[in-house]
């Protein structure tokens, strides 16, 4: 039996350039897909109809498992969302429910933020820091390392994902988790 | 679900020396375009809900939204306020070609129902170049934020906090939301839509929320900057804070716990006590598990203070406006805060034990209230404080 063959990641060559240009130390990262047996996105409880928000709960889950130390239980940990798009796919399904005077599901109310599913890993993983989605790598990049260096938080993890948008193209997410330059925990004197 | 932690572990909020101040503000709703409109609308008493008329809801639980006349196209308002905020804090075009943007939205409108080959031409990205182009902003220092009802609060917390820093002197901040069939059927499908049509935060007998237009833009500029340009501020914005519940991905912490701590944070950073506050805008979604959360969460970090601070959600005049909520919401602190005149908690029906604040009811308050703080609360466990002070 061979192995999956790896395949080249998106998004993460980025969101490591743009955490070094903030000044973050990246602890762990993850992609998808990584081989060519990640196939079907799995399946997240309570999402439907769009791989969306379970790419980013996978992608995600990959990175935190792979933090080299132990987490300190008292970490405080950010979540930030990076998307170019967000969820076109549940978009379109609401738009032509809508178009078809029919109702929509009520799953589709819950998942129409990207908020959701950072809910869903701040709960999974017990990330008690700030929930925040922004539009670029650089802008998610910037954000954590200003919730670092406000205290808000000890670490962030930065998850990209896009779904694929034309024929042939295929979903793409990354995800980093990054502390500050000394990873400080909140010890030194603040500058009140 | 998980349990989140208490206050007291929340490590000490930082900030940078800096004092920043707020030089410029805009706003659109459906009480109209301008500050002046949204003062009257607010000081009125009178909510601004009425049946949808910009979109067919024949087939929706619920009919009732906050809406401007006509069909208002979000990119238009939105550069429109962003401009007007630019105007009243006097910022040339020299100024705003090296000033940084944010914008809060949902999303551009027209992705959903774009040629699947158009769709990145209408990411958050574009639309908030757009936006940027259109008022002479700084195109290459852009960013959007979609985070829910977070969003717009999220973004002038941090846009205060790169200014106290020091690492930028000013950012304008925008965020807005028009009532649209999409988001409507969504929230009606969740049943989180007050069929009474009307927003009832704190009270017995409160159906859910109602959505509404709004739009809002700040200028976030240093204070020093600002005295340099002599661009006289109309508040401080003195304090800030952003938190997660770690609780549920929909449902706020029932204690109240993130928010609590975002309070602290916004209050250590503004170097305040509890009773320093003057008025309170809630967020005060009006739906079932929200208000008493927030009631907790009040409690927790002011203490006995929470008994006696004014406390209103103008959500019960203007509609929940989503992404844009924490512009529209802190504009509306600011102009009150600047006019001793507080807006009143509209559609009380009577006290819910669950929800024991000072509401101001019946009749605004006149009242000083030399620091004001305006909330936020979000799916995903999201919340903010922003404080703000007189100059």
């Amino acid at each position: 039996m061979t192995s999956p063959a790896s395949i080249a990641p998106r998004g993460l060559a980025e969101l490591h350039a743009a955490a070094a240009a903030a000044g973050l130390t990246v602890c762990a990262s993850a992609s998808w897909p990584e081989t060519d047996a990640d196939g079907e996105v799995p399946a997240l409880a309570g999402f439907i109809e769009s791989s969306f928000s379970p790419l980013l709960a996978e992608v995600a889950a990959r990175a935190l498992r792979r933090r080299g130390q132990p987490r300190d239980s008292g970490n405080v940990t950010a979540i930030v969302m990076v998307t170019a798009l967000g969820d076109v796919t549940s978009a379109v399904r609401v738009a032509a429910a809508v178009d078809a005077g029919k109702r929509v599901s009520p799953l589709l109310f819950f998942q129409s933020v990207p908020n959701a599913v950072a809910g869903y890993l701040a709960v999974r993983w017990h990330l008690t820091g700030p929930v925040v989605c922004v539009s670029g790598i650089r802008a998610g990049l910037d954000v954590a390392a200003l919730l670092i260096e406000d205290a808000d938080a000890d670490e962030a993890l930065v998850v990209c994902a896009d779904l694929a948008v034309t024929n042939g193209d295929r979903d793409r997410a990354a995800a980093i988790l990054v502390t500050g330059p000394a990873n400080r925990n909140g010890t030194e004197p603040h500058e009140l | 679900m998980a349990d989140a932690p208490a206050v007291a572990q929340a490590p000490a909020a930082r900030r940078g020396t800096g004092e920043v101040a707020v030089t410029g503000a805009a706003a659109a709703s459906a009480y109209g375009r301008g500050t002046e409109a949204l003062v009257s609308g607010m000081l009125s008493g009178q909510p601004a809900f009425a049946p949808v008329q910009r979109f067919d809801v024949s087939v929706r639980r619920v009919r009732f939204a906050a809406t401007m006349p006509g069909l208002p196209d979000l990119l238009t308002e939105v550069t429109r306020a962003a401009a007007e905020a630019c105007d009243e804090a006097g910022l040339s075009p020299s100024d705003r070609a090296r000033t940084p943007f944010y914008l809060a939205i949902h999303g551009d409108p027209a992705i959903a129902r774009a040629p699947e080959a158009d769709q990145p031409g209408h990411g958050p990205g574009p639309f908030t170049a757009a936006v940027a182009s259109g008022c002479g902003l700084a195109e290459q220092d852009i960013r959007c934020y979609t985070s829910a009802c977070v969003a717009a609060s999220t973004a002038i917390g941090d846009a205060a906090s790169i200014i106290a820093r020091g690492h930028t002197d000013r950012v304008v901040v925008a965020g807005g939301y028009l009532v649209e069939c999409d988001q409507f059927a969504l929230f009606d499908a969740g049943r989180v839509l007050a069929g009474d049509g009307q927003v009832r935060p704190f009270s017995a007998g409160r159906r859910g929320l109602l959505l509404g237009d709004g739009v809002g833009a700040v200028v976030v500029e240093s204070l020093q900057a600002a005295r340099a340009r002599r661009a006289p501020p109309l508040a401080r914005l003195a304090g800030w804070g952003r938190t997660g519940d770690a609780y549920h991905p929909v449902q706020p912490h029932p204690e109240g716990h993130g928010m609590a701590r975002a309070i602290t944070a916004a209050l250590q950073r503004a170097g305040i006590a509890a009773g320093d506050l003057g008025y309170i805008n809630a967020h005060g979604s009006g739906t079932g598990q929200s208000d008493p959360a927030e009631t907790n969460a009040l409690r927790l970090a002011l203490g006995d203070a929470a008994a006696g601070v004014p406390v209103s959600s103008t959500k019960s005049l203007h509609g929940q406006s989503l992404e844009a909520s924490g512009v529209l919401e802190l504009v509306v602190t600011l102009l009150a805060a600047r006019k001793g005149m507080l807006p009143v908690n509209a559609g009380f029906l009577g006290a819910d034990d669950r929800c024991r604040l000072n509401l101001v009811l019946g009749e605004p308050l006149p009242a000083t209230a030399e620091f004001a703080m305006s909330l936020n609360a979000a799916f995903g466990g999201a919340n903010t404080a922003l404080v703000i002070g007189l100059p």
